[in-house]
């Protein structure tokens, strides 16, 4: 029938108001026949009053619905990521739901972490046997066959890099976009370049990075660690002497590029190293992966990754993550 | 050069202590937290291997505990959390090098292997004193490029002594660098392998600095 809750506030008034109507205009009557000098009353003042209480009636009314335009805004933040729970004071018929609603996000919220957690015990549970068995083809290797002890470890470096992918992902599709804390790019860049420059001690690479402090973007932080440290990986693995960072911004987004001076990556293969489980040098060990898992966290967040060649003469890696407004 | 393997999955501490002391170095193992901070805390140690999920104490805790006392030992941190989150925890928590498990044993051993390297300030696996020459990466021993065959503790001394060479290194430090823990120590038997070095090595290349030590020196042209 009525489906607006406004229309139906209004009929009902409409046909209250008819009723009081009725009964009033049978008590004048009676009235004005039990007292003729009532005729003389002062209709000015009658209809004065009257006019108020019509005005103050219709404001209340409006206010009392107008507080579900501040609960779609608030609920859409939570939505957003700009707020974890619908925060504030509602009517008391509205209350109780609110109140449901941040329950059901606490309930969903602890699923969601324990799902997360599950699944890192199982890839750490995996990892352990693996590292075993690797370690126990070093012992074939010694008795001398060293084809097959090469075969194991190929093996298990490839399911470690399953778990890897998907443990990644697994994490961020759990938490996701939806209640993802602005996070700043300098801070998690800054920590990623000090951790490369330690694994890549030997190769005396020199990394610098120009980000502005303010550039945050709406990503978890484990999420943006593994995007950027997977590029910066990348880039350290092949570049010669030199790996470049940088980022500007665009009105929705935040462009960070990653330069490599190294050999680059032939044009023709560019699509392809981006797709799951394309290695391009199988030598390389933990190769492959690495921008597989940057395009699918970059893409569950509403970003994008595309790669060219770089100025510097190797690869630059561009990843645009959803900006938040500063 | 000794080596503290921190590991609690028992097959995968013998199969990198095996490894460990094929590449020529003392190798201790410890199975938790709590006994590895005794190890670290009362033992000279060049590199350590260490497990992150540890009973007792958690290696990330040890870790940054060492290195707030100013152990400045060099730490490799070799563990089944591979994500970048992590990596950079373990590194800020102090680490020197991080390595996923699984791992390649050739690549930890690399690994150790730079990290001592470079905690002793070398550039090179090959350190070379005159004609002398010590590939730590094959544990080979060279005079003017005739092989030396040592036994694994005249290794052990040579090596250290050639990885502090621009210092007088003393007799107790070498024997705190040479041997296992549960090993019957004795500084005189220090003695006895810098005599069959001296012997072996044929050209006076380790020099006695008295009432402190031992020093690498290079024998000057003509003295052969």
């Amino acid at each position: 029938m009525l489906r607006s809750l406004k229309s139906r506030l209004i009929l009902a008034s409409v046909l209250w108001t008819s009723g009081l109507l009725m009964l009033f205009h049978m008590a004048s009557i009676m009235l004005v026949h039990m007292s003729p000098s009532l005729r003389h009353f002062n209709g000015f003042w009658a209809v004065s009053v009257a006019l108020i209480l019509l005005a103050a009636g219709l404001a209340a009314a409006r206010a009392s619905l107008s507080s579900f335009k501040p609960l779609r805004e608030k609920l859409s933040a939570v939505h957003q990521g700009e707020a974890l729970r619908v925060e504030g004071v509602y009517p008391t018929e509205i209350q109780p739901l609110i109140d449901d609603l941040n329950a059901l996000l606490t309930a969903r919220e602890k699923a969601v972490a324990r799902a997360s957690t599950t699944a890192a015990d199982l890839a750490h549970g995996l990892k352990t046997p693996l590292a075993l068995l690797a370690a126990e083809s070093n012992r074939i290797a010694a008795e001398g066959n060293a084809e097959l002890a090469e075969s194991i470890t190929h093996q298990v470096e490839r399911m470690s890099r399953q778990i890897d992918y998907h443990l990644a992902r697994a994490r961020a599709t759990a938490f996701g976009a939806t209640g993802a804390v602005p996070c700043p790019v300098v801070d998690c860049a800054d920590a990623l370049i000090r951790t490369v420059s330690k694994l890549y001690a030997d190769r005396a690479l020199t990394i610098s990075s120009s980000i502005p402090a303010d550039f945050y973007v709406r990503v978890q932080r484990e999420d943006l660690e593994e995007i950027l440290g997977n590029l910066l990986d990348n880039a350290c693995k092949w570049a010669k002497s030199k790996v470049v960072v940088k980022a500007s911004r665009t009105s929705a987004f935040v462009v960070v590029t990653v330069d490599d001076d190294g050999a680059g990556i032939d044009p023709a293969l560019r699509d392809a190293v981006l797709k799951r489980g394309v290695r391009i040098d199988e030598a390389l060990p933990g190769s492959g992966l690495g921008l597989a898992i940057v395009r699918d966290l970059a893409e569950l967040y509403g970003g994008s990754i595309s790669l060219d060649a770089s100025a510097l003469g190797g690869l630059r890696a561009t990843v645009s993550l959803p900006a938040v407004a500063t | 050069m000794r080596v503290l393997i921190i590991e609690d999955e028992v097959v995968l501490a013998r199969q990198l202590a095996n490894a460990a002391t094929k590449s020529g170095y003392a190798v201790e193992c410890a199975e938790d937290g709590e006994q590895a901070d005794f190890l670290v805390n009362s033992e000279q140690y060049d590199a350590v291997i260490l497990d992150l999920g540890l009973p007792k104490i958690d290696g990330l805790t040890l870790l940054r505990r060492w290195r707030e006392a100013g152990i400045a030992t060099p730490v490799l941190v070799l563990t089944a959390r591979g994500s970048w989150h992590e990596k950079v925890q373990g590194i800020d928590g102090g680490a020197d090098d991080y390595v996923s498990k699984p791992f390649r044993m050739e690549e930890v051993m690399a690994r150790i292997r730079a990290l001592i390297r470079r905690s002793s300030g070398s550039a090179h696996s090959e350190m070379k004193c005159g004609n002398l020459v010590l590939d730590a990466r094959s544990s080979r021993v060279s005079v003017a490029g005739v092989p030396v065959k040592l036994t694994s503790h005249e290794f052990r001394v040579l090596s250290y002594l050639m990885h502090h060479h621009q210092r007088v290194v003393s007799r107790t430090e070498l024997t705190e660098h040479i041997y296992a823990q549960d090993f019957d120590r004795d500084s005189n038997t220090v003695e006895v392998f810098i005599t069959r070095l001296r012997r072996k090595l044929g050209t006076p290349f380790i020099e006695t600095v008295r009432g402190l030590g031992y020093r690498m020196s290079e024998p000057s042209e003509g003295s052969g």
